[in-house]
């Protein structure tokens, strides 16, 4: 006599190899216990089934912002960051140590984060790419001819995030996927009068190679790998 | 790496798994991308209390499990029997593949979502997660016995659901 438990247990590949083998004769000369083995198989089959499609589903993107956000800062802080951000570029020395030109003088009246067109945001004491910026940092493969902004390198970091170098009239620069957004960690002031040699070689501005070079961590993006990290929100 | 780095990295690999399990215990796809949600929240706040080289998976659908039954056990019966508006969920290339994989998993959530609470978790862990008893076990804190108990009960219940 077969008990439910064991049954199930046997179906389940929990049992030791001696009493599978004595359920599986006892299941085999049973014609109803063979009947519900193939029964409760099939359901199996078919529960698993609709539910692995969600394994392949993109992931919504709320939810790959969710793991990545960093700890809630100090209210009295951000409140202070919120004031400075209001009256201009205060949280720029941050990073202005990345860079050799620093491009705020050149982005006024384009850049400056005023306006929803501006391409630039700052939130946190960070600079995030916005507007143009960031939907070319999101749509535009480095393959794409692209538009006033040119996509440079993708490539990953040590952590293994995303970063793409870009190029624009007056500036280049490069950003990483941080929070579902694009930080900037460097944007540097074009040479004048070499806009549009720069744009067309993909932005060989030196302290932007440099940057890129200390920050790569292998070989960059080739145009599929560039596609699939793009499918999966640049993760 | 940075420890922390690392431990994100692991949680955001763990996402369709997550959203998997929380499929399996929601009535629909906004509440188990809300449950995910809540997931991940409390997992990065109790990110220390997880040791590297442990089962990150367990441990998470262990924080998961906890969260859905403070949430979903407190819910009112009426609310239970409301019929949800559901999205279709984008689950593949061809958009007909995609509908009828939508729609066979929002067939298969409704007969879970019929099964007693202790049943569907058992029956997510074991037949769809793939756990085995004595882990499942572990994770709900429950004997081995119960466990295969719950599992017996919820699985011949849901083959009468299905309609198998």
């Amino acid at each position: 006599m077969v008990t439910d438990e064991i049954f199930f247990a046997w179906l389940d590949g929990e049992l030791d190899p001696q009493e599978a083998e004595r359920v599986a004769a006892e299941v085999a000369s049973d014609d109803k216990l063979t009947e519900r083995a193939k029964r409760h198989s099939a359901m199996q089959t078919r529960l698993k089934g609709s539910f692995e499609s969600l394994l392949d589903a993109a992931v919504p993107e709320p939810l790959l912002v969710a793991v990545h956000t960093p700890e809630p800062e100090i209210i009295d802080f951000a409140a202070a960051q919120r004031s400075r951000e209001a009256r201009a570029w205060a949280p720029l020395p941050r990073w202005a140590a990345l860079a050799a030109t620093l491009a705020v003088g050149i982005f006024a009246g384009t850049m400056v984060p005023r306006a929803t067109t501006a391409p630039l945001d700052v939130q946190g004491g960070k600079v995030y790419a916005a507007a143009a910026l960031n939907e070319a940092l999101d749509t535009q493969l480095a393959s794409a001819p692209g538009g006033d902004i040119r996509i440079g390198l993708t490539f990953r970091d040590q952590t293994g995030t995303i970063c793409r170098s870009f190029v624009q009239t007056a500036a280049s620069g490069l950003a990483c996927r941080s929070g579902g957004r694009w930080h900037l960690r460097g944007l540097f002031a074009t040479p004048e009068g070499q806009a549009e040699t720069y744009r067309m070689a993909g932005g060989t501005n030196p302290t932007l190679a440099a940057l890129i070079d200390s920050t790569m961590v292998g070989e960059p993006l080739t145009a599929d790998q560039e596609r699939s990290a793009q499918a999966l929100a640049w993760h | 790496m940075d420890r922390s780095l690392t431990f994100e990295h692991e949680l955001a690999a763990m996402l369709p798994r997550l959203r998997r399990f929380a499929h399996t215990l929601s009535r629909n796809g906004s509440d188990a991308d809300d449950l995910t949600q809540a997931a991940i929240e409390r997992a990065l706040r109790s990110r220390a209390q997880w040791q590297p080289g442990t089962r990150l998976d367990s441990w998470l659908f262990r924080i998961m499990r906890n969260l859905w039954i403070d949430t979903a056990r407190s819910r009112s019966r009426k609310e239970k029997f409301e019929t949800p508006v559901e999205e279709l969920e984008q689950l593949g290339e061809d958009p007909r593949d995609a509908i009828e994989a939508s729609l066979e998993l929002q067939r298969v959530m409704a007969a879970m979502e019929r099964l007693p609470d202790e049943q569907r978790e058992v029956v997510a862990l074991i037949l769809i997660e793939g756990f085995g008893y004595r882990e499942t076990a572990e994770m709900l804190d429950l004997p081995i016995g119960t466990v295969s108990s719950r599992l017996v009960r919820g699985r011949t219940a849901l083959l009468a659901l299905v309609g198998m």
